[in-house]
């Protein structure tokens, strides 16, 4: 047991004082922090774009002076996001104008033409916005015409109808506000669109640090495994204590790492978000289940990358192997919205209760706020347990042999004959 | 009791035979040195001891057991590759495999400041290993290996590529073990070192034993009959004198080559007088010559 600490020790040390462990531990904090810094700015961040030429033909023939006035105020106000606009009246032959307005399109002499059908303003017809190959920079400028649009319509209708602007405009006004209320009498904070989208993703953040933690903390195990390998002092090492002592060494202290970055994380993430007046609900079971479930993946995953790592020489050769495995990391990560926006259905159930993916998706689902019985709780943390000592046998089974092996990386076969020796 | 037994131990590499039906019992308290060519097989059999490969046939017992992890603290190894951690200081690396061996924090404050001292690396205690030179690096493994004053040592070329100081610090402390009463065995293919060195000797080849025993005995049985002198003056007749066979000269230095059954003190009465004698050696047989002999004749055989 003291030799499994001992080397624990080594390791944990060892690695807190490489550049890669420092550069990873700072890195996700400052840009927490600065998530939160700028998450009530984000909306003012200027970036520009090449103007977009729009040309309209307005078979109303009343509303193109209007849509040309609302492109230049938005010009004045947002000079590096421009609208320029071009008429394309049509003379007699709708259709030969809209060829052109094709034309233009194909050519690229347009990037929107815009045709307003005449009886729009009865009700009847559309507007159709006609684009080609059209960018995803040039969103933001559709928007906008389509709102100019939509008001130049609008106006029109009510002078013909007969209805005040400002009448229709005070009766369409709702404001709704959105407060978070704090923990005593009328403390309250209004919370902005940029605040609630971070309180969505509170759950995908734990899921986000449990996937780190494994993984950025593996990349250490390999690479452990394989220097030891490689620099030969494998061999000293066996000649004191035994394999399983070995890899149940590192397993520890590369844990107790991976707990340590985690822990600080949570701590700097924690002051931004109070600070930003975001209330985020963090039981005790949601915190218990976090360290939990992270301690259990973290030992899967780590016994299956020491043994990867035991039948390796090189980094490179491990790659064919991770493969499957971030695989699996990964799946609950892209499905987390999925999850999120249903904790409690069928998807997310089995999902927490499946071993590998089971600590990703349970904390995600308590956090997401689903009411979690602790038996389904206690039933997945048996199941992950099982499947960690299946996966510690089999990996302290590959590594005793493999870590020995130089020369060609061993084949499936080979490895699956090792585990049936002995 | 042996401090190892070898008994009929193979392993096989693909095709090559690495060690082929290796019968050898180690005394205890002995200086045993495992001699042979490169690939020899000697590394392998080292291994196969220290259970980091298998052998395919036969069996090893280490102190009368087989090799358990227990047994592992009495057991100093230290491997032919020269690996440790680059970036441990000196002395962290003989405080952690000090741990591993078992030794408690307060003995470890006592011994490795000692080592330390030992192989002269004080004033580099607190420097990265991979600051080291290949010397200080040997060096610090050997202590690293050694710490715990293991029962038995067992050594895969722990002379390369060291200098003659450092070479006979090592020396010293391998016969400064064995005078405690521990069992050193080690391998290399400097016939010079081993001669100074070892009790008993393992001359291998191809994974097969051609020499075994008590390393007196065996020079004494090569024994070959010559003597070597060196002389001033008419040398001439010597080779007309009738105990003589054969002479050998070059310069000053004739080896004298004499028949069967002479007494090499028949030759320096026949020969003093008649010239100035600055040196007189009876010759026996060097390690080195045995070696390249048996080695020589074993290669010519399996061809």
């Amino acid at each position: 047991m003291r030799k499994i600490i001992e080397i624990a020790r080594r390791e944990y040390i060892d690695t807190v004082k490489t550049k890669t462990f420092l550069i990873s531990l700072l890195f996700t904090p400052i840009l927490i922090v600065g998530i939160g810094f700028f998450t009530s700015r984000i909306s003012q961040v200027e970036g520009g774009r090449p103007p977009v030429r729009v040309a309209v033909t307005d078979l109303t023939t009343q509303l193109a002076s209007q849509i040309e006035a609302a492109m230049g105020k938005h010009n004045q106000s947002n000079p590096k996001r421009q609208i320029i606009f071009e008429s394309l009246p049509a003379r007699d032959d709708t259709n030969a104008v809209e060829e052109q307005g094709r034309k233009q399109l194909r050519s690229g002499k347009a990037d929107a033409y815009i045709v307003i059908d005449q009886n729009i303003i009865d009700g009847a017809g559309r507007t159709h916005v006609y684009t080609y190959k059209s960018k995803p920079t040039m969103l933001d400028a559709t928007w906008a015409v389509e709102e100019f649009i939509r008001n130049a319509v609008v106006a029109q209708r009510c002078k013909v109808q007969n209805v005040s602007q400002k009448l229709l405009d005070d009766i369409r006004n709702v404001s709704i506000e959105r407060v978070e209320i704090g923990e005593t009498g009328n403390e309250q904070h209004v919370q902005s669109r940029g605040q609630t989208t971070v309180k969505m993703m509170v759950p995908f953040f734990f899921m986000f640090m449990i996937y780190m933690g494994i993984l950025g903390i593996g990349q250490q195990m390999l690479s452990s495994v394989i220097e030891e390998k490689n620099s030969r002092i494998i061999e000293m090492l066996l000649s004191a204590v035994s394999p399983f002592e070995l890899m149940a060494g590192k397993i520890l202290g590369l844990g107790a790492i991976g707990l340590t970055i985690i822990g600080l994380w949570t701590a700097v993430s924690y002051g931004p978000i109070l600070w930003q007046g975001i209330s985020v609900d963090i039981t005790g079971k949601l915190l218990f289940c976090f360290v939990v479930y992270y301690i259990l993946g973290f030992l899967f995953f780590s016994a299956l990358l020491a043994a990867i790592g035991s039948v390796c020489n090189t980094l490179k050769e491990t790659q064919e192997f991770m493969r499957p495995v971030v695989l699996i990391l990964i799946f609950p990560m892209i499905a987390w919205f999925k999850l999120v926006q249903s904790p409690d259905g069928v998807f997310a159930r089995v999902l927490s209760l499946v071993p590998p993916i089971s600590p990703l998706v349970m904390p995600l689902r308590i956090s997401a706020g689903s009411n979690v019985s602790n038996f389904e709780i206690l039933a997945s943390i048996v199941l992950l347990v099982m499947a960690i000592f299946l996966m510690m046998w089999l990996a302290g089974k590959i590594f005793r042999t493999g870590i020995l092996m130089y020369g060609k990386r061993p084949s499936l076969r080979e490895i699956y004959r090792w585990l049936r020796a002995s | 009791m042996d401090a190892l037994e070898l008994n009929s131990v193979c392993k096989t590499f693909g095709q090559v035979r690495a060690v082929d039906n290796l019968t050898a019992k180690i005394p205890a308290g002995s200086i045993y040195g495992f001699l042979g060519p490169n690939g020899a097989g000697k590394t392998t059999t080292l291994r196969m001891i220290m259970n980091i490969i298998r052998p395919d046939a036969g069996n090893i017992s280490v102190f009368g057991n087989n090799l358990t992890e227990q047994a592992k603290s009495h057991i100093g190894y230290m491997p032919e590759e020269r690996g440790l951690y680059r970036k441990m200081t000196v002395r962290g690396i003989l405080a952690f495999f000090g741990a591993l061996k078992g030794l408690t924090s307060s003995e470890l404050s006592r011994v490795v400041p000692s080592w330390l001292k030992r192989i002269e690396l004080s004033d580099r205690a607190n420097k990265k290993v991979e600051d080291l030179s290949r010397g200080m690096h040997q060096k610090l493994q050997f202590a690293a290996t050694i710490i715990n004053e293991p029962d038995l040592l067992i050594l895969d070329e722990p002379f390369s590529g060291l200098d003659p100081l450092n070479l006979d610090l090592i020396k010293g402390i391998i016969l400064d073990m064995r005078d405690k009463g521990k069992t050193v065995i080690f391998s290399t293919h400097d016939m010079h070192g081993a001669e100074t060195l070892c009790d008993y000797i393992l001359l291998i080849n191809k994974g097969k034993i051609i020499l075994d025993g008590k390393l007196g005995d065996i020079r004494s049985q090569k024994a070959s009959n010559a003597v070597i002198v060196e002389v001033e003056g008419e040398t001439g007749f010597i080779k007309t004198l009738p105990i003589v066979t054969n002479v050998v000269q070059q310069k000053d230095t004739l080896e004298i080559t004499l028949g069967k059954g002479t007494d090499p003190q028949d030759l320096l009465k026949a020969i003093v007088g008649k010239v100035r004698v600055r040196k007189f050696e009876v010759k026996r047989p060097s390690l080195h010559e045995i070696f390249v002999t048996l080695v020589g004749a074993s290669n010519a055989e399996n061809y």
